[in-house]
């Protein structure tokens, strides 16, 4: 039996470490690699192969810009372009990524598909690689598409990285599904108890996912996990879903989610990248969580399993197939409004934050008819727009106060 | 389409009236099909519409509406519709105003027909998939995309395969919405007049090869409307030997689009509709042609008749905005040395992404590797409210003095 002192000190040290990591995110890889030589291959896109990536023995890190005002960038990138891209080319141009082997590019939106041409240019990396994933996830033709552009990846990543054979990938999709798995009992257990850890420190825990190796990732989010259940003192029923987009919407979501009189109102988050520490502080500071999202560094990063006794491409193109969609895919059989409905009903939260970078258009042609959904079910919301490297946290912290003052009434 | 009154030290094209009243009669056809059992679809502009076509479906160009609403300097009142329901002002502002227009039934030829379905395939960019699922939940119709992956060095084989299999799902699509059977027969029809058409466009578009030139790419925008929306029809076909035996005649006569003829430049993007006039007459004024352009180039495909839908395929997602910078880059040079160009105008284009993202690494490879200058003015195609006409005046002055 630990005590509860016991606990919280090592939820701490765990904590720290990922927050530490998330404030020098590339400390990591670095390391990583000077310890294993290992190549590290860059990537910006939640549905990038990483279980290829990391079956060829490379680490997969992910790329998502930062705050920063850019000096190299504007020589390729016009100013009417999101700040993911710009920001993320200047460090690419300024040495600051300069321990990469290589970057994976993901077929999403225009501009990711041209950075992509830019960054191959100009960047310098050994490696470039484009998986041109189809823009629409349904119909027989696209899921045949979809499974032989990732063989193809798998191949032309076997040339220039490493060979991936069945067994090294089927050992990556069990450590990513795993991943998956505690990720989504982290968002459960958020869910029961918002209390137990603040939405700046919890969207840090999985943003460190996509910059770590994920064993040791695992690693830190059992005893972190372990911990909070300890202290939530027997009140969790213990298991782990096998499929996290389907828990905790319905009934028995319904259920856990109730909040409960003095806690800090549940928010919503909708957006691409959430990187926004202080952002999401100032949030919980003012007394607001997000308890869930739909961020793709967040909730639609642990996204679904991939089904384990199937081929593992087949296996890998499931999990891109099924899981809930970026507005950049095309998936008419489930429409997104009704899907982040559901979630954001089933997540108890009260209120949505629209967090979208500026001159990101698959977010901000969905805006209208999202909004629109939430209006009609009376859940009120507000709508952010932000550029990397100028984010003024007062000026945002007065809208984040009106929009729980309306919940509150 | 109807800017091109007063490009005063222009020869006027004759067969403009010709051109007009072909788009005139489809716009007035198209809109008085609404409401009948003739269906309609819009479709964007880089979209099969030879499946449209061969099915008697009536095609509608949202696009080309969207250039003959900033023509007509209405497109800035139209995407204010759209702003004001929520849609970001950083979204393409064709979007805008057809979304604007869509609700209002506004714009110079009061709206579009309302669609059956729609058609969106997004070989130009991945703005018109959402665009068009906006549509799709406005109207209430379904919608077909055509998904043809970008290429950004290599042609891969189940690529062309996934786009061949559409074509078939696309079919099956089609014939349920329409209660029809498709004919491969009338389809192979369509594709060869399809095929004709283009080729006799290509062959407009060179006679600018001759010194001095007898059109400017400010001509060939006006003139593209029909190959854009018609092409798969005889009309189209014979417009266009109807304006190649007039541009071939104006080279025999010596006649020249702009007077005295001294520099010859390519011009890259959608043009700046609102501007078009005054642009037209500053290069000419200039004794500058604008001899070649990207844009209407874009339809310069081939499509070959022994297996139609391979080479449907392989044509529809190798277009200029479908690959990658480097790729472009080649088929730039090309026209660089094929029109005997002094330098390139870059229209950088905040309205559209795909297009404009990677001109300045263009700009920098034309300079480097052939030594012309290139000049990148910053617009949008039609909201005019960013556009600096002085500065714009100013810049390219300057740059057609160091010419
Ligand atoms: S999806 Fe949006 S934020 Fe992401 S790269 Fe594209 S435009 Fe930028
Ligand atoms: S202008 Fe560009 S972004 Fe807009 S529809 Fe055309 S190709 Fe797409």
């Amino acid at each position: 039996m630990i005590d509860k002192d016991e606990v919280s000190r090592l939820s701490v040290d765990v904590l720290s470490r990922l927050q530490g990591l998330v404030g020098d995110p590339y400390s990591y890889a670095r390391a990583w690699k000077g310890r294993t030589g290992g190549k590290v291959m860059g990537f910006f896109c939640h549905y990038a192969p990483e279980e290829i990536i990391h079956a060829a023995g490379a680490l997969p890190a992910r790329i998502t810009g930062e705050n920063r005002v850019i000096s190299e960038s504007g020589a390729h990138l016009q100013s009417y372009c999101c700040s993911l891209a710009r920001t993320g080319l200047d460090m690419a141009l300024g040495g600051d990524l300069d321990f990469l082997d290589g970057t994976v590019f993901v077929h999403t939106c225009d501009t990711m598909q041209r950075l992509s041409d830019i960054w191959r240019l100009n960047a310098g990396y050994d490696v470039h690689l484009d998986v041109v994933l189809p823009g629409r996830l349904e119909g027989d033709s696209a899921w045949e598409y979809l499974c032989r552009e990732l063989a193809s990846f798998r191949e032309r990543l076997g040339e220039l990285v490493g060979p991936v054979d069945d067994g090294a990938l089927r050992t990556s999709i069990a450590l990513y599904n795993r991943n998956r798995a505690l990720l989504a009992d982290l968002y459960r257990l958020r869910r029961r108890d918002p209390g137990v850890l603040p939405s700046d420190k919890a969207l840090m825990v999985v943003a460190a996912s996509a910059l770590m190796d994920k064993e040791e990732h695992n690693a830190l989010l059992e005893e972190l996990l372990g911990n909070i259940e300890a202290r939530l003192s027997g009140a969790a029923p213990g298991g782990l879903p096998d499929r996290p987009q389907e828990e905790g919407v319905e009934s028995r979501g319904q259920a856990e989610a109730r909040p409960q009189a003095g806690e800090k109102v549940r928010l919503f988050g909708i957006g691409s990248v959430m990187d926004q520490w202080e952002f999401l502080a100032m949030v919980e500071d003012v007394g607001g969580t997000v308890i869930d999202d739909d961020f793709c560094t967040g909730h639609r990063y642990a996204g679904v399993m991939a089904p384990e006794y199937v081929d593992p491409i087949e296996s890998i193109a499931r999990r891109i197939w099924d899981g809930v969609p970026c507005p950049c895919k095309h998936v008419t059989t489930r429409d997104r409004a009704e899907l982040l409905l559901e979630r954001i009903t089933g997540s108890g939260a009260e209120g949505v934050l629209f967090f979208q970078f500026k001159f990101c258009e698959p977010h901000a042609f969905d805006y209208p008819y999202v909004k629109k959904a939430l209006d009609e079910r009376g859940i009120p919301s507000l709508h952010l727009e932000i550029e990397q490297g100028s984010v003024s946290i007062p000026r945002l912290r007065t809208r984040v106060e009106a929009l729980l003052e309306t919940i509150r009434g | 389409m109807a800017a091109d009154e007063g490009l005063k030290p222009y020869v006027k094209i004759n067969a403009t009236d010709q051109m007009k009243q072909l788009m005139t009669e489809y716009y007035i056809d198209a809109k008085g099909a609404e409401g009948t059992d003739r269906p309609i679809c819009w479709i964007t502009s880089g979209g099969p519409v030879e499946f449209l076509i061969a099915m008697d479906v009536i095609p509608v160009y949202p696009e080309n509406h969207g250039a003959m609403c900033g023509a007509s300097k209405m497109g800035v009142e139209l995407a204010e519709v759209a702003e004001g329901l929520g849609f970001s002002n950083d979204l393409c502002s064709y979007a805008r105003l057809d979304i604007g227009s869509a609700i209002t039934h506004g714009g110079p030829i009061g709206g579009l027909p309302r669609p059956d379905f729609l058609l969106c395939c997004n070989n130009i960019c991945g703005t018109v998939q959402k665009w068009y699922e906006e549509l799709a939940r406005y109207f209430e119709v379904p919608m077909f995309l055509m998904d043809t992956p970008f290429m950004h060095k290599t042609r891969y084989e189940h690529a062309t395969e996934y786009v061949r299999k559409q074509c078939l799902e696309l079919v099956a699509f089609l014939e349920e919405h329409t209660g029809r059977e498709f004919s491969l027969e009338r389809f192979a029809e369509v594709a060869m007049l399809s095929v004709e058409g283009i080729e006799l466009w290509k062959e407009v578009l060179e006679t600018a090869e001759y010194r001095p030139s007898p059109l400017t790419c400010f001509d060939a925008f006006i003139h593209m409307a029909p190959i854009v929306t018609l092409r798969g029809t005889p009309e189209v076909v014979e417009y266009y030997r109807l304006l190649k035996s007039e541009m071939l005649s104006r080279i025999e006569e010596g006649i020249s689009a702009v007077p005295d003829e001294r520099y010859r430049l390519i011009w890259d993007n959608i043009p700046i509709w609102y501007e078009m006039r005054n642009l037209g007459q500053l290069f000419a004024r200039n004794n500058t042609c604008l001899v070649a352009d990207t844009y209407t180039t874009a339809w310069a495909i081939d499509i070959k008749i022994d297996d139609p839908l391979t080479s449907m395929a392989d044509a529809y997602t190798g277009i200029y905005l479908n690959i990658s910078i480097d790729l472009m880059f080649e088929q730039l040079l090309a026209l660089v040395s094929r029109f005997s160009a002094d330098g390139v105008v870059m229209h950088s284009n905040r309205s559209c992404k795909p297009y404009s993202l990677g001109q300045y690494d263009l700009a920098s490879m034309v300079t480097e590797r052939t030594g012309k200058p290139v000049l990148i003015i910053e617009a949008d195609m039609t909201d005019s409210r960013t556009y600096s006409e002085a500065q714009v005046r100013a810049r390219v002055e300057a740059f057609i003095e160091s010419l």
